[in-house]
């Protein structure tokens, strides 16, 4: 005889995406079981303290005050009052985005460019095209391209011009939220979201305990709903439905999987469909954070400096204490050093003493002293830190937007999704697939009564 | 329950009271919209409480993707209405002493009003006023309605029973679905800035329904969101948010949902003109923009030149349909 109840939706990965998920149908009355293959939840939000007062966050740094009130957290929330970003060319500094634009090749180019015919079209074939027919061939080929190629690992020629269509708001708009942040000394997000509204009432917190405090917020509602230390070894399909999936080597009806696993890793969880074998080809960047204790403070001109230029080994630098006092002692600072790389490689297997020398010898020509205030390191490492849009499976990326051509399975959240959304994005957006796998599991209840 | 300023003289450099415990955060609980009992809302403002500091928390204001009502999400949790009607909220104590010359003029605004909307009642009316807060409203009709009709108001809190008993008023203490009352008894009830107050509005309304004589009607004062005070302001100060003490904001469509789901028929719906939305929206900008205490101290239900101004400037959206207050009658059917 059949149960009554219906099998539970099955959802894979206890981070911000499938805490999100999980709540959001709990909160319909949908029997949802949480499986975390780790010892913990949070995933990709954890934050570690260490013993000398710093704090390193693994992932994202910050939230908006938006996401904070939505969650019920606001309280145990930290105003940031500033963020800003600024490029490292030729040996000067230059803001980001109007230090640039005042540079006059940047900027005659950036016009040409604008009234170029054709340039639309162009736009559209890769990467490469894209920024050099929306920034002005001058600042693609110095600034974006190499920093998007050493992001990436990939030649921008070869990457889907969707890399740069998700980036920003327009140069007046930002302008404004820029001026919102001077006027009212708080950090107003400026191309962090995409799927909510920008404006200048909402505004980067940092909540304490870092982003996992979050992950628990979301998990307080979910009790006994979270398995640990299980990971789903399999999803069995049949005909193109979603029916069980197994854990601990036992097979389970479920009426739905979610998954935030990677696409690539979830292709290879599926047991009677060929249907997401494209998605094996996708790949994600993997990436070394080397964090620089140093003393003093105020080393880069602005939060993030982004370094284009070749002779650097790394991309991108973050004084996170400058936007974040509280993440480093009074007196001391920490600098992240993101490089990209591939798994096995001398950068990922280089000792993490050794890399912090490494960061530390190759940052002197930006910062001058920093062998005499360098204080050790600690290194982070993660295999798939961003999805890189290749062109060569633009069109499968673009299908899975959409559905993962199985009944019944849902990829959501940053890697799931395989995209280069941020954390209020990444709530939002869950909530909005989870409406969407609300009226599919309604309408296969419809469709199974009507039968029966 | 009407707004005012908290005693100037206790204003913390934040532009209000620093009280014992407003550093600790309140319990929030998720809630669906209460009308088509939806869970698909965009969130359009995130504030804080600007006027009483009760807690540190931050909230968030949702609009129904489905009917358009704008509701708090997450909120409070029931048990801590205490804490977030403090006891030096207005509604508690608004008094002459208080207030002084805007009491003596909205004691003759509100009164005009609601005796407008006591016309054609028998001689024997039974009058509600639901969310009676200090009994201000049934003062007004004591005094100037008349003296047969037999007037009861209901209000949970113990401050608000207290200040009511004091003016001689019959209060029941408790919320509407929680009291015994008699059914079917009563010609007329008000909810007059209360709707927006209450954990559950249809319940509400049900209950009030249920009180009420075939025919007989319900007065609905609540604030409105279509109106160019919320457009200005809904990202974070608008007055009319209250932070975090309105948990469900409404403008004639959802009003008029509201009403269908309950089983009510819309007599009448108009709005009618408040400066005190716009006045709150400023106050509430100027306290999170950290202005000087003299400045914030212009906006207040105090201020008697911003209120004048105000008003008139209301008075022009009010004729052309778009005052800061909704007033709908709606009534029991036969």
């Amino acid at each position: 005889m059949k149960s009554s109840h219906p099998a539970p939706v099955a959802i894979i990965g206890a981070g911000i995406a499938g805490l999100t998920a999980a709540v959001t149908l709990r909160r319909q009355n949908i029997p949802i079981v949480l499986y975390e293959s780790g010892q913990r939840i949070a995933g990709l939000a954890q934050s570690f303290n260490d013993e000398d007062g710093f704090s390193y966050d693994f992932g994202p740094h910050f939230i908006t005050n938006r996401l904070a009130a939505a969650l019920g957290v606001g309280a145990q929330c930290r105003t940031v009052r500033h963020y800003g970003e600024a490029v490292w060319l030729q040996g000067r500094t230059y803001g980001y985005p109007f230090g640039l634009l005042q540079v006059p090749r940047f900027c005659l180019s950036g016009l040409a460019s604008k009234l170029t015919p054709g340039n639309q079209q162009r736009a559209n074939s890769s990467a490469a095209e894209w920024f050099r027919a929306s920034y002005g061939k001058a600042l693609a080929n110095e600034v974006a391209i190499p920093l998007l190629e050493a992001w990436s690992g990939a030649d921008a020629s070869q990457l889907s011009a969707a890399v740069g269509s998700k980036l920003q708001n327009s140069i007046g708009y930002t302008f404004l939220l820029k001026a919102a942040s001077h006027l009212t000394h708080r950090a107003v997000a400026s191309g962090y979201s995409h799927e909510m509204p920008e404006h200048p009432n909402v505004w980067h917190v940092y909540p304490e305990g870092g982003t996992s405090t979050l992950c628990q917020r979301l998990a307080d509602g979910l009790e006994g709903a979270i398995a640990l230390e299980s990971p789903v070894e399999s999803i069995l399909v049949e005909q193109e439905q979603v029916t069980a999936i197994r854990v601990k080597g036992t097979e389970q009806p479920v009426s739905a999987v979610i998954s935030t696993a990677p696409c690539s890793v979830l292709a290879r969880l599926i047991n009677g469909s060929d249907a997401l074998r494209p998605l094996t080809k996708f790949r994600y960047r993997p990436m070394v954070f080397v964090n620089l204790r140093l003393n003093g403070r105020g080393y880069l001109p602005n939060t993030v400096l982004w370094t284009p230029e070749a002779e650097f080994p790394f991309f991108r630098l973050t004084e996170t204490p400058l936007s974040m006092p509280w993440l480093a002692p009074a007196g001391k600072t920490i600098i992240t050093v993101d490089i990209g790389c591939e798994v096995g490689d001398a950068i990922w297997s280089m000792p993490d003493d050794a890399l912090g020398v490494f960061c530390r010898d190759a940052l002197r020509p930006i910062i001058p002293t920093v062998q005499q205030q360098y204080l050790g390191c600690r290194v982070m490492r993660s295999s798939i830190a961003y999805p890189i849009f290749l062109n060569e499976y633009e069109a499968d990326r673009v299908a899975l937007e959409k559905s993962t051509g199985i009944a019944g399975l849902y990829s959501i959240g940053r890697n799931g999704e395989f995209s280069h959304m941020l954390m209020e994005d990444v709530y939002w957006r869950t909530q909005n697939k989870m409406r969407d796998v609300q009226a599919d599991l309604k309408s296969q209840i419809g469709g199974q009564s009507g039968i029966a | 329950m009407n707004r005012a300023s908290a005693k100037p003289d206790s204003l913390s450099q934040r532009g209000a009271v620093a009280r014992p415990g407003g550093d600790r955060p309140l319990s929030l609980m998720s809630v669906h919209c209460c009308i088509c009992n939806g869970d698909d809302a965009e969130p359009i403002a995130v504030g804080e409480d600007f006027e009483y500091r009760t807690s540190p928390d931050t909230f968030l204001a949702m609009r129904c993707r489905q009917c358009g009502l704008v509701y708090l999400n997450p909120r409070p949790a029931v048990e801590e209405l205490s804490r977030i009607y403090p006891p030096d909220y207005h509604a508690y104590d608004f008094s002459q002493e208080q207030f002084g010359f805007v009491y003596k003029v909205r004691c003759r605004l509100e009164a005009g009003r609601l005796l407008s909307c006591c016309k054609g009642l028998p001689d024997s009316a039974r009058i509600l006023d639901v969310g009676c807060g200090d009994g201000f409203h049934l003062g007004l009709l004591r005094q100037f309605g008349q003296s047969s009709w037999q007037l009861e108001g209901i209000d949970p809190s113990d401050l608000a029973v207290i200040a009511a008993n004091r003016a001689g008023l019959t209060i029941h203490q408790g919320t509407i679905q929680s009291l015994d009352l008699p059914k079917a008894s009563y010609d007329l009830a008000f909810m007059i800035a209360t709707l927006e107050h209450v954990d559950n509005p249809v319940q509400v309304l049900e209950a009030v329904r249920s009180l009420l004589r075939p025919g007989g009607c319900v007065v609905i004062v609540t604030d409105n969101t279509d109106t160019l005070d919320f457009r200005l302001f809904q990202q974070r100060h608008w007055g009319g948010y209250h932070f975090p003490r309105h948990w469900n904001l409404f403008n004639p469509s959802t009003l008029r949902q509201l009403a269908q789901k309950v089983d009510l028929e819309v007599a009448q719906l108009t709005t009618i003109l408040s400066p005190v939305n716009w006045v709150y929206s400023l106050h509430n900008a100027l306290v999170d923009w950290g202005a000087p205490l003299w400045l914030i101290r212009q906006f207040t239900l105090k201020s008697t030149l911003a209120l004048g101004i105000f008003t008139l400037f209301d008075l022009l959206h009010q004729k052309l349909g778009h005052g800061a207050l909704l007033r709908v009658t709606l009534r029991r059917p036969f």
